[in-house]
């Protein structure tokens, strides 16, 4: 066999496409080999040829109507169809992240049920109106909010009032 | 009022500028969230090399322009599923690749398939360098190369489908042989024999205007035979 024949359809190839052995031996070969020196001159001089006549027929076209007939024909996309976008994405994004989405899940059902059973059944001895009367709410100032809590006032400031005035 | 004024300075560094990627993913999402400006805005940027990309496969103008419409409302209808995981630009090419070949395979009645591979008698005439030394290698001869490039485009029309394909692929949207081999499901041999045996045509149908003529095969030869037309490929 011809060494031309494994050499030839590397011709036309760009800088860093071969294995550095194969682009030594195309190197070497069009050294000695006058047909694919050749061949790979007439291959350099088209190069490019066909993307320039394509796109230059593109470009003499008239495109005006393209984008109204293809918008035409995809019509307006639904919010629904956003909305479900939207859903998919959060479902995809919990799919994604499922190492960490799930023990996270699991533990706030473990903590649920803990918490359901630490102050749901009969651990629970305090009645409505004692808890009621731990929290009492009060609008103070510009805005605040006093917060009487069985552990003492706790003020909300309001972003004006943060000066004490 | 704030006895300051807070003055923002609008400064990027060069690395911050959005890239083509960046500004596409962004009309992606203004797309899929519903706004019909942002998927216009993707089919105004991409319409022209689509095309271009159908026609050079499907060879005919309007069919190519069909195709690349179709191309555009499978994206639209994709949007959800388009991850981000490549390029935009990416995404797009190949969804139009598969349907203007699907379009050629749905118009082609019966049409034989060359092989890929690569034998000496292909190599006959290789050292006439038929272009080369017709034309000059001298990229300034623009009104030349002008000329030519309104050949090509018969000439393409003369290759079959998938040496068209490969051929588009790899000079419109640049593709190496790793793209393209993935692209095309072929091996990475596949494909650059497969170029080669592209390109050999081009040259064969341009030689008729570069005023060439081609030196005619041995009585008897591979080529004459034609032992490389209508093999099974790979």
């Amino acid at each position: 066999m011809k060494p031309c024949v494994r050499i030839a359809p590397m011709i036309g190839s760009r800088p860093g496409e071969l294995p550095a052995e194969d682009a030594r031996a195309l190197a070497a070969h069009l050294e000695t080999c006058a047909d694919c020196r050749a061949l790979a001159a007439s291959f350099e001089v088209t190069d490019g040829l066909v993307a320039e006549a394509l796109l230059a027929r593109a470009n003499a076209r008239d495109f005006a109507p393209f984008v109204d007939e293809v918008m035409a024909r995809v019509g307006h996309r639904s919010p629904r169809a956003a909305a479900r976008t939207d859903r998919r994405s959060l479902l995809d994004a919990l799919r994604e992240r499922w190492r960490i989405a799930v023990p996270a899940l699991a533990a706030a059902v473990v903590l649920a049920a803990v918490g359901t059973f630490m102050y749901g059944g009969e651990h629970v001895v305090a009645e409505p109106e004692q808890r009621l009367a731990s929290l009492e709410v009060e609008l103070s100032g510009e805005g605040s909010i006093v917060l009487q809590t069985s552990d003492g006032p706790v003020v909300l400031l309001a972003p004006d009032d943060d000066t004490g005035s | 009022m704030l006895p300051w004024r807070t003055t923002y300075v609008n400064f990027r560094s060069r690395q911050d500028v959005p890239t083509v990627e960046d500004d596409d993913l962004a009309l992606v999402q203004r797309a899929r969230l519903g706004d019909a400006e942002g998927f216009r805005a993707l089919v105004v940027r991409y319409q022209r090399k689509v095309y271009a990309v159908a026609l050079g496969i499907v060879k005919d103008a309007d069919l190519a322009w069909d195709v690349a419409q179709d191309v555009f409302v499978r994206v639209h209808r994709g949007l959800d599923g388009f991850k981000g995981e490549s390029a935009f630009g990416t995404w797009l090419f190949r969804i139009a690749t598969h349907v203007a070949i699907d379009s050629v395979r749905k118009e082609r009645i019966t049409q034989r398939d060359d092989v890929d591979e690569v034998r000496e008698a292909d190599l006959e005439g290789a050292g006439e360098g038929i272009l080369a030394t017709s034309l000059g290698n001298d990229p300034r001869e623009t009104l030349l190369r002008h000329e030519l490039a309104a050949k090509m485009e018969a000439a393409l029309a003369t290759l079959p489908e998938k040496h068209r394909t490969i051929l588009v692929l790899r000079e419109i949207e640049g593709l190496s042989y790793e793209e393209l081999a993935d692209r095309l499901g072929i091996h990475k041999g596949t494909v650059m024999s497969r170029l080669f045996h592209a390109r050999k045509k081009m040259q064969a149908a341009l030689r008729g205007y570069a005023g060439v003529r081609h030196r005619a095969p041995a009585a008897g030869s591979d080529v004459e035979r034609g032992t490389s037309e209508g093999k099974v490929e790979e």
